[in-house]
């Protein structure tokens, strides 16, 4: 019998195994690694076509960048001046430090509407803070929206991408889910009839429940309103349909101005689903008399990311605008999808956002989940260079535990020291390198191959051989030559 | 025109037939080697692991051995990224002023082995001859950070003899990625066995690269799966020629 | 300490102070995009017709004086008896027939029950295939374009524009409410399979209506 991938639904950094455990589970389950393989070959090409045929792509990249990093480094302008124009305009503005903050937050609102259910619209953020659970707890039931959502909540499963949650299930795994949690046993497994199960499924809830939460994708500091891209029109029956809404944003998701929409709009689409544009995204302001919710509350989240704006270098990482091009784009991430990396955020992303939020205190094995090949930065709208950060957050891990928790024997830093120390003289590398040959002399075959290795080189011989060490090295063969050259 | 040769710490210890091939690659075109024993590691492995401070003093160490040379010729392109894109951080956290203006003064000077020919000898036949199905694997730091372009395929296409096959989905990474391929050993593995797809299915004799990192890892899967495909440093293939062929190696 | 000024202080101490003010180097930010389209009027057009129908939406094409004719035509091919419409719709365009419902406030259960839905737009863009939606009196408050399961838009030629950059540059003020629609909803959530119609309506049809000249 096969272990299950995920024993549990939500993604929580802190009890999340470290990600080579993770990813060696889920490596097993070769139809999630095809399901993911598929899903992400299909985003990557359209994205890759659309992008070529938009003649001004690098610079409206360029742009997006230079804007996302001008509005972090003015972020408290931009903050207060949008918590300013969204209350003139009729919104709640709420200011949350962490996630317990703003999960209480949420439920207080929720408890004064005597909303007894709530209806969802995809929302990383919410995830980030685990908010669903609390929710129930409480007493609230809560529905998502968003088809992968819901076949996510129907499953207890946990997402595996910012954009497509649920690309890790094929046609006849949701045909199952579907036909067990909707009492539908009549479904086949054609992807039109499970949408239009969904769609009579969620019809009523829209129509009758009081209370929704979204996240946003941009809040504009200019006009204090707020931007969220979809596709389905589940998020539109969300902004509409009930007495209330909450929102929930990160305090990096703002842009200054109403016409800063002309770069992200264009970029968002082209990245995240390899669409010249998805087919819906809403703007609205406060609250409007005769035209969708009349109460609107937003909860402005901090959760670790001022700490990360204080920082030089990984400042960048607040540039995100969760297109998930990173994750499609991630030869590590399409083997293993994205509930390896134990976090609603996965991928490269994830990779250096997780540790990041959690303080390098859960997470510390992601920032060594990359071979460091670049083809997230290649691909990033907004032009975050992962592998730099990647790099940092090594060495911040490395710094920590050094001094934190003296792996003064642990082989990886002992090996490490020593290596560095050969590398500072020339004699000793070349010792050393009579020492390996020496070393490994009773490992390498006739054939000159070493089949076994003991320690960390098992992991290496693992799947690959390695070739012995050669009897000259390049240098002795210099040495060498130059003599024969002076006689 | 004279170049020092920085061969890379591992080239040195476990692929000398490369350095070799470079030696008589850029002594055949008129250009005059040097090799300054000196030298061991760029640095890269402590930096990409996280070895901040051993990573600098390693990087300090390559600048000082070879701030006056002419230039520097590395085959291989992730100790060139290594170079371009890490150094400037770690003197500017680590370093002084001096140690900075050295190296911004070295910079322009050091080259990737394709780099070298295309740009600097400026030459895309290098004469040589290389009767053989072969396919090339871009490397992530080639492609991505150095930004190679088609160089290695116009040093490819001069080469006679040689019948080059495309590689399917080129960009994409083999899955070596230093010491990530021992600390996820089975993500590194996973990777691994897509490109090997790839590889084969060219049906190629050789699969060649500018960097003997990559080719370590798929030479040695290849080896392990007893496949017929070899692994070679493209400096091998262009020093060969009718007179010299490639010297044989495991 | 309230949690706002808390957050506040911990962005002040990771900004630090800022020595230019946000709107000089806001002003000095580098936008080389095209700003400006580089079509004629009628690449333009053709433009928007191919990408709308890119994405499943159909497009009908008619001059001022065919409006009528050609949308009676269209909603009987359609089979669509029972049509919702924003207060501000041209009372010319209600042909006779059919049973108009005009959103003077009407339930969420009367909307819901009409076979479709028929509105102006603000104006599209016709690189994305975008149409876009002010919600003035023309178009509607957003439920109206949402319910129904038909949405008939009628786009006016000359409110075609080439680029995104264009529409923002003919708002003369930022819009308190915005809907952009490209193509019908969808989704490909399931193996990446695209599926029209998952809760906004399923079918998009856009009523080009051409300047006089044509």
């Amino acid at each position: 019998m096969t272990k299950p991938t995920v024993e549990h639904a939500v993604l929580d950094p802190k009890k999340a195994p470290p990600f080579p455990e993770a990813a060696f589970n889920i490596l097993r389950n070769t139809q999630l690694r095809k399901n993911v393989e598929h899903a992400t070959d299909v985003i990557q090409n359209r994205r890759n076509l659309l992008v070529a045929e938009k003649t001004d792509w690098q610079e409206l990249r360029s742009a997006a960048s230079v804007l996302r990093a001008h509005v972090l480094e003015n972020l408290r302008h931009y903050l207060t001046q949008f918590e300013e124009r969204c209350t003139a305009a009729g919104g709640l503005v709420h200011w949350a430090t962490d996630a317990t903050e703003a999960r209480k937050i949420i439920l207080d609102i929720l408890r004064q509407e005597q909303a007894s259910e709530v209806i969802k619209i995809k929302t990383m953020t919410s995830a980030e803070i685990t908010l669903n659970p609390s929710l129930e707890a409480a007493g609230i039931e809560t529905f998502e929206t968003d088809l992968a959502e819901v076949i996510l909540q129907l499953a207890e499963d946990a997402p595996s991408h910012i954009v497509v949650p649920a690309l890790h299930m094929n046609r006849s795994q949701v045909r199952d889910i579907f036909a067990g949690k909707m009492n539908r046993p009549d479904l086949s497994d054609s992807p039109e009839e499970l949408t239009g199960a969904a769609r009579s499924f969620l019809r009523q809830k829209f129509l009758q429940v009081s209370a929704s939460i979204s996240g946003a994708n941009f809040l504009i500091a200019e006009t204090g309103s707020v931007v969220i891209v979809e596709s389905e029109g589940n998020g539109r029956m969300c902004l509409t349909m009930p007495r209330t809404m909450i929102t929930l944003a990160g305090i990096e998701k703002v842009i200054p101005r109403f016409e800063d929409l002309e770069i992200m709009l264009q970029i968002l689409a082209r990245s995240a689903t390899g669409e010249r544009m998805n087919p819906y995204s809403s703007l609205w302001t406060g609250t409007t008399p005769g035209d969708g919710p009349q109460r609107f509350h937003i909860v402005l989240l901090d959760n670790g990311r001022s700490e990360i704006l204080a920082k030089e270098r990984e400042r960048q990482t607040l540039k995100c605008i969760r297109c998930g091009a990173c994750q499609n784009s991630c030869p590590v991430y399409r083997q293993t999808g994205g509930q390896a990396y134990g976090s609603p955020y996965g991928g490269p992303i994830g990779a250096i956002l997780t540790p990041q939020l959690m303080r390098l205190e859960h997470a510390k094995t992601l920032p060594y989940a990359s071979t460091l090949c670049g083809a997230c930065y290649e691909v990033c709208p907004v032009k975050i260079n992962i592998p730099e950060i990647l790099i940092d957050l090594r060495a911040k891990v490395t710094d920590k535990e050094r001094v934190e928790e003296l792996r003064f024997f642990d082989p990886m830093y002992l090996g490490m020291r020593i290596a560095n120390l050969l590398f500072l003289s020339e004699r000793r590398f070349q010792f050393a390198q009579h020492l390996g040959r020496w070393a490994l002399q009773p490992f390498t075959h006739k054939d000159g191959w070493i089949r076994s290795l003991p320690s960390i080189g098992a992991r290496w011989v693992m799947t690959r051989d390695l070739r012995g060490l050669p009897q000259q090295t390049f240098r002795e063969w210099w040495a060498a030559r130059e003599r024969d050259d002076r006689r | 025109m004279r170049a020092s040769l920085f061969v890379t710490c591992y080239n040195d210890t476990l692929f000398p037939e490369t350095g070799r091939a470079v030696v008589a690659l850029l002594e055949r075109l008129g250009v005059e080697v040097e090799f300054r024993p000196a030298q061991t590691c760029c640095g890269q492995m402590h930096a990409n692991t996280g070895f901040r401070s051993e990573a600098y003093s390693q990087a300090k160490r390559f600048v000082r051995i070879f701030q006056d040379a002419e230039t520097v010729v590395i085959p291989s392109s992730s100790c060139v990224a290594m170079i371009r894109d890490q150094y400037s951080g770690l003197f500017e956290e680590l370093g002084n002023e001096m140690l900075r203006s050295e190296f911004r003064a070295l910079l322009p000077r050091v080259y990737e082995l394709s780099e070298f020919l295309i740009d600097k000898v400026e030459m895309e036949d290098v004469g040589a001859y290389f009767p053989h199905r072969v396919t090339y694997h871009a490397s992530c730091h080639g492609l991505r950070a150095l930004h190679l372009g088609d160089r290695p395929f116009r040093l490819l296409a001069k080469v006679r003899g040689l019948e080059l096959v495309e590689l399917e989905n080129l960009d994409r990474c083999c899955g070596f990625g230093g010491t990530f391929s021992v600390k996820n050993a089975e993500v590194s593995s996973a990777m691994l066995s897509s490109k090997l797809a790839d590889m084969l299915t060219t049906r190629a004799e050789y699969c060649t690269a500018l960097d003997n990192s990559c080719l370590m890892h798929l030479g040695g899967a290849l080896h392990r799966q007893f496949a017929a495909m070899r692994t070679v440093h493209m400096a091998q293939i262009l020093a060969s020629t009718e007179a010299e062929p490639m010297e044989a190696t495991l | 300490m309230n949690s706002r000024d808390k957050v506040l202080a911990r962005i002040d101490f990771a900004t630090g102070k800022n020595s230019t003010s946000p709107a000089t180097s806001y002003a000095a930010l580098k936008r080389e995009y095209l700003r400006e389209g580089r079509l004629h009027s009628e690449e333009r057009v053709a433009l928007m017709i191919e990408r709308l129908r890119d994405y499943d939406a159909e497009v009908l094409e008619c001059s001022p004086d065919d409006l009528i004719p050609k949308m009676k035509a269209h909603l009987i091919a359609n089979r669509k008896r029972e049509l919702v419409v924003p207060s501000g719709l041209p009372r010319a365009w209600l042909v006779p027939g059919f049973h108009w419902r005009i959103d003077h406030s009407l339930t969420l259960e009367q909307i819901d029950r009409c076979e479709g839905v028929v509105t102006g737009c603000f104006c599209a863009v016709a690189d994305s295939g975008t149409i876009v939606l002010h919600h003035s009196q023309m178009e509607g408050r957003r439920l109206l374009s949402l319910l129904p399961d038909w949405h008939l838009c009628v786009l006016r030629e000359s409110d075609i524009v080439e680029t995104f950059p264009e529409y923002f540059a003919r708002c003369t003020s930022a819009p308190p409410l915005a809907t952009y629609i490209s193509g019908p909803s969808a989704t490909a959530d399931i193996e990446m399979t695209r599926i029209k119609g998952v809760h906004g309506p399923r079918y998009l049809s856009v009523l080009l209506l051409r300047d006089a000249q044509h």
